[in-house]
């Protein structure tokens, strides 16, 4: 098991690599010019030719592809990731200072849909649950023809606009007063929900919650409709073949049938579909974060897109890959912590 | 092939799907009758007139715009929005009409090309096997590790707006998919006798993998691929939404989402006073995608008996 | 009948198991007798789609969706497995009456060891600790002939080939001393040196723990090997029933007879081999009369109209035909001792 995940992880940086030459592939499809403007906070420096080129030579932009794909990389390996105008801050910066929003929301996208979706994925399949079976086939429906930003703007729609319930942005204004400007407010984990239980304040945490609810539904109802989909057929699946008949004829109990002997067995392609769901989820970061105007990289992003800020896009790009191949890490672990076959190849 | 036919109209929600799809189709054949172009762009939405807010349906053409005409010497077609005017006074039927143009065009020519690249890459790759296979398929992580609407969104950019950018941008990144799938079927169909007969006869790699691989293994791919039309739809009017799609007041109903994006709330007092500006986009997104979804996923199950009737 | 001295294990009554499909009720099983003496081997033969493997799962009501047990009874020591509820019947599976799969490779769970499969009836039945446990599957193993059985528990299904597999599998069966065994067509999913080994180590384990067992198998060559007397089933009834060495010497049923010459033997030169003309009839609409007057070359208009019933013709030989003096005369032209000769 150990040399399994070992090897994988010194897979990793291979695929990294593979990763940042991709995005410099695409980011050479830039003007010299163009990307040195990545590098610097004031433009009024472009205008000047011989300043601009010494620039361009510092930051080896102008170079063949080796030894810039190089340079680029060091400047990767230092954090220098350029300034974002869109931000007013470094890139690196920018980054760091919205993923804990970012991550607060993809968190509570994803671990109810693992937890409570596997569950009663298993349970409509044990049950031939009528209304959930209903459920299930709706939410997929739905979940699959409804894009993103039209369901989020629905739910911003009903929920805002009509019943005032569900408010776009973080945090209130004087929450935000609260959290960002008062001394007596310390940030322990950047996640406002949980600072604001271990700060004492319940108001913050119930504003907070408030914010987060929509971009959490709009974020995970796909993922809710793929994995109760897949996680019931599986199980369905599962239930018929000859080992757990088998279970049953050694006097094993149902109970236990169905979540050792057959859940095991049917987390097998629920864990790949998991794996999508999280890369879905990464991309909808995006479009959920502009609807509901969730200031975290997201919402950064798509500005910066608008704005033409290279910079930023291709750090945000450089994050995300990064995310993935570590989320496909995750997966390929489950993966072999569930089925021997996979583990002992 | 009949038998799939057969299956498609036997089945109620793919007859749906199709009744659809048909009736998507006769609106963008006949949009220029439909809704009459202003300009010598069809794709250009007309203004009704310079507001900054959406107007509701039926709003007549403003004054202004009707002297902007007659100084130009246009005749005037049209007086009303029929389904009222998005934000800056844009006709949003008219969008809507020519928008079903541009999502076909989106959907089957970003679908068509990524397919192609991904069997020539997919059908080399198992065919020939070893380190090109090794390689290529390397490569199609590497494509893989960037979620696709992240990377679509940076190539948009860096390219510029537009929508031929876009769907550059949606095949560059959207073949990985298939070529993973007939990699999987020839690898096994190339152990088939009729496939070693071939060789043994020498015939050449080139019109084994043509005569006799990928007729026996297209129909997956082409299953996926009428799959995907909905969602490469979707990803391109993300795209516009997010303000890296298609150029402003071109025909495309991402960005008749977008134009609704800051209305959707309402005025103080009047909550979904402007439905109107996201709700006929969202119909017409939503009914296209669906039409697609449905057809795909009957061709599935006549696939896949497997996962018949578990859904 | 041969064993009456010996106490009688089973004894199923005019079990009747239908499956209610929804194109029709398909009766599977539709009044079968039989019973099985302490350490006896009855076998169970039968095309596939016969009732045979029903049969069985009917006895430990494991019947799939949508099968149900309609009618009979089923008496295991004295009781009636049927009046009994799910709680009674899992005391009673694994450890009374266990079972032998046909595939091994898919009546193992892929995700857990060959031990934790092994020992996992154990701990269902008896207090036992997990070590004590290990030590038992240990044990087993070495009964089942597999070497290094200390290394193998801790191995995955996947990692044995298929007679270890099976090896397995019957150690897993015999884990609680079970007093009967039902073996699904244990080696027909083997190759054949592997079938031969399978037998000679079922027989001598049956001997060696005293207990009873139902083969079910399609090869009447395997049952030749191991059984004591077979019943032969044909669309959920059972048409001959009599000591194995009748089965062969004397066949009485048409069908019993057809099966016989299909047999590929060494030692005798027929031209070619006869197989049944014909297919096993569908079982939502079974033929009026007897159900196998379509494939049967001795048939006359009164099996088209009137079923036969299962009688006693010959001393403890019961057979359902109308015509089983022709079939003995037609029989008696090829004298089937080689087949025999062969396992005795």
């Amino acid at each position: 098991m150990l040399s399994y995940i070992i090897r994988r992880i010194l897979i990793l940086p291979l695929i990294l690599l593979g990763v940042t030459f991709l995005i410099f592939c695409l980011f050479s499809l830039l003007s010299p010019m163009e990307r040195l403007a990545t590098y610097i906070n004031d433009p009024s420096v472009l205008k000047n030719p011989q300043s601009a080129q010494r620039l361009i030579d510092k930051y080896h932009l102008d170079e063949p592809f080796p030894s810039g794909y190089v340079h680029w990389l060091k400047s990767l390996l230092r954090f220098d990731f350029g300034w974002s105008p869109t931000a007013n801050q470094p890139v690196w910066e920018a980054i760091m200072q919205r993923l804990p929003a970012t991550m607060e929301l993809v968190l509570y996208s994803i671990i109810p849909v693992i937890l409570v979706g596997i569950w009663l994925g298993v349970i409509s399949a044990v049950h031939h649950n009528d209304i959930l079976d209903q459920f299930i086939r709706v939410t997929a429906i739905i979940g699959w023809s409804l894009p993103t930003f039209i369901f989020g703007l629905l739910i911003l729609f009903i929920f805002y606009g009509m019943l005032g319930w569900l408010p776009p942005g973080r945090l209130s204004t004087w929450a935000q007063y609260i959290v960002y400007a008062e001394e007596g407010f310390k940030n322990y984990t950047y996640f406002i929900t949980i600072d604001s239980l271990l700060n004492g304040r319940l108001d913050i945490f119930w504003d907070a919650l408030k914010h987060l609810i929509g971009p959490i539904i709009t974020l995970s109802y796909i993922s809710w409709a793929y994995l109760l989909r897949i996680t019931r057929s599986s199980m369905l699946e599962t239930l018929r073949k000859d080992y757990i008949r088998t279970a049953r004829s050694k006097g094993v109990d149902e109970k236990t049938v169905i979540h050792q002997h057959a859940r095991k067995n049917a987390m097998i392609p629920v864990v790949t579909v998991a794996g999508m769901m999280i890369i879905r989820m990464l991309g909808g970061v995006v479009i959920t974060e502009t609807v509901f105007t969730y200031p975290g990289l997201g919402f950064w992003a798509a500005s910066s897109a608008q704005q033409l800020d290279y910079g930023s896009i291709i750090g945000f790009a450089l994050l995300f890959a990064f995310l993935m191949v570590v989320g496909n890490l995750i997966v390929d672990v489950s993966y072999a912590l569930i089925d021997p076959r996979v583990r002992l190849e | 092939m009949n038998r799939i036919v057969k299956k498609l109209l036997s089945n109620t929600t793919s007859l749906i799907g199709l009744i659809l799809l048909f009736v998507f189709v006769i609106i963008a054949v006949f949009a220029p009758i439909i809704a009459p172009p202003l300009f010598s762009d069809p794709y250009q939405i007309p203004r009704m007139s310079w507001d900054t807010e959406p107007q509701p349906p039926g709003f007549p053409l403003s004054d202004d715009m009707i002297f902007i005409y007659e100084s130009m010497g246009e005749p005037i077609i049209r007086d009303k929005a029929i389904f009222g005017t998005a934000q800056g006074g844009y006709d949003i039927f008219y969008g809507l009409i020519w928008g079903t143009r541009t999502a076909f065009r989106i959907g089957i020519v970003t679908v068509v090309f990524s397919m192609l690249i991904g069997v020539i890459l997919g059908s080399i790759a198992a065919y020939f096997g070893g380190w090109l296979d090794e390689l290529l398929m390397r490569i199609t992580d590497i494509f893989l590790s960037i979620p696709f609407l992240v990377a679509a969104m940076v190539l948009t950019t860096i390219l510029g707006r537009g929508l031929d950018k876009v769907m550059i941008a949606l095949v560059f990144f959207g073949w990985m998919g298939y070529a993973r799938v007939i990699r999987g079927s020839i690898l096994c169909a190339k152990e088939d006798v009729y496939v070693m007969a071939a060789r043994a006869l020498g015939v050449k790699d080139y019109s084994i993998i043509v005569r006799h691989l990928l007729p026996n293994t297209i129909f997956p791919v082409m299953v996926q691929a009428s799959m995907n039309i909905g969602s490469m739809v979707i990803t391109a009017a993300a795209l516009s939404f997010l303000g890296v799609g298609a150029p402003l007041g071109y025909a495309d109903w991402g960005q008749m989402v977008s134009f609704a994006r800051n209305w959707i709330i309402g005025s103080p007092g009047h909550a979904g006073e402007y439905w109107y500006a996201v709700f006929f986009p969202a119909v017409f997104i939503v009914l296209f995608v669906l039409s697609w979804n449905l057809v795909g996923d009957t061709l599935r199950d006549i696939m896949d008996p497997r996962l018949r009737g578990e859904l | 009948m041969v064993n009456d001295n010996k106490t009688k294990i089973l004894q199923v009554k005019d079990l009747k198991t239908y499956f209610f499909t929804e194109n029709g009720i398909v009766k599977a099983v539709d009044g079968v007798d039989f019973e099985i003496y302490q350490g006896e081997t009855l076998g169970l033969v039968g095309e596939s789609g016969c009732g045979k493997s029903v049969t069985a799962f009917s006895i430990v009501k494991l019947l799939d969706y949508p099968g149900k047990t309609v009618g009979g009874q089923v008496f295991f020591r004295g009781e009636d497995l049927l009046k009994k509820n799910e709680k009674q019947m899992r005391q009673i599976r694994g450890k009374e009456i266990s079972l032998i799969f046909q595939e091994p490779m898919t009546s193992l769970n892929p995700v857990f060891t060959i031990g934790f499969q092994i020992t996992e009836a154990l701990k269902v039945h008896y207090k036992i600790s997990k070590p004590k446990a290990q030590e038992k599957a240990v044990q087993l193993l070495k009964k089942v002939d597999i070497p290094i059985p200390e290394q193998r528990i801790n191995e995955y299904p996947h990692q044995l080939s298929g007679g270890m597999r099976q090896r397995a599998m019957i150690a897993m069966a015999l884990a609680c001393d079970p007093v009967l065994l039902i073996a699904d067509e244990p080696t027909t999913s083997l190759d054949v040196t592997i079938q031969a080994q399978i037998l000679e180590l079922m027989k001598t384990l049956l001997k060696e723990f005293n207990s009873s067992l139902i083969m079910i198998t399609h090869d009447l060559g395997v049952i030749a090997e191991i059984a004591d007397r077979i019943a032969v089933m044909y669309a959920g009834k059972i048409v001959e029933y009599t000591d194995t060495r009748s089965i062969f010497y004397n066949p009485l049923h048409p069908y019993t007879y057809g099966l016989l010459t299909s047999i590929p033997r060494l030692d005798m030169d027929i031209e070619k081999l006869d197989s049944i003309p014909g297919l096993v009839p569908d079982p939502l609409h079974f033929p009026e009369g007897c159900k196998f007057h379509p494939r049967c070359p001795f048939a006359t208009a009164k099996c088209r109209k009137e079923e036969p019933v299962l009688k006693e013709v010959e001393n403890k030989h019961l057979v359902r035909c109308w015509h089983f003096e022709k079939v003995k005369e037609e029989a008696k032209k090829i004298a089937f001792t080689g087949r025999l000769a062969v396992s005795e």
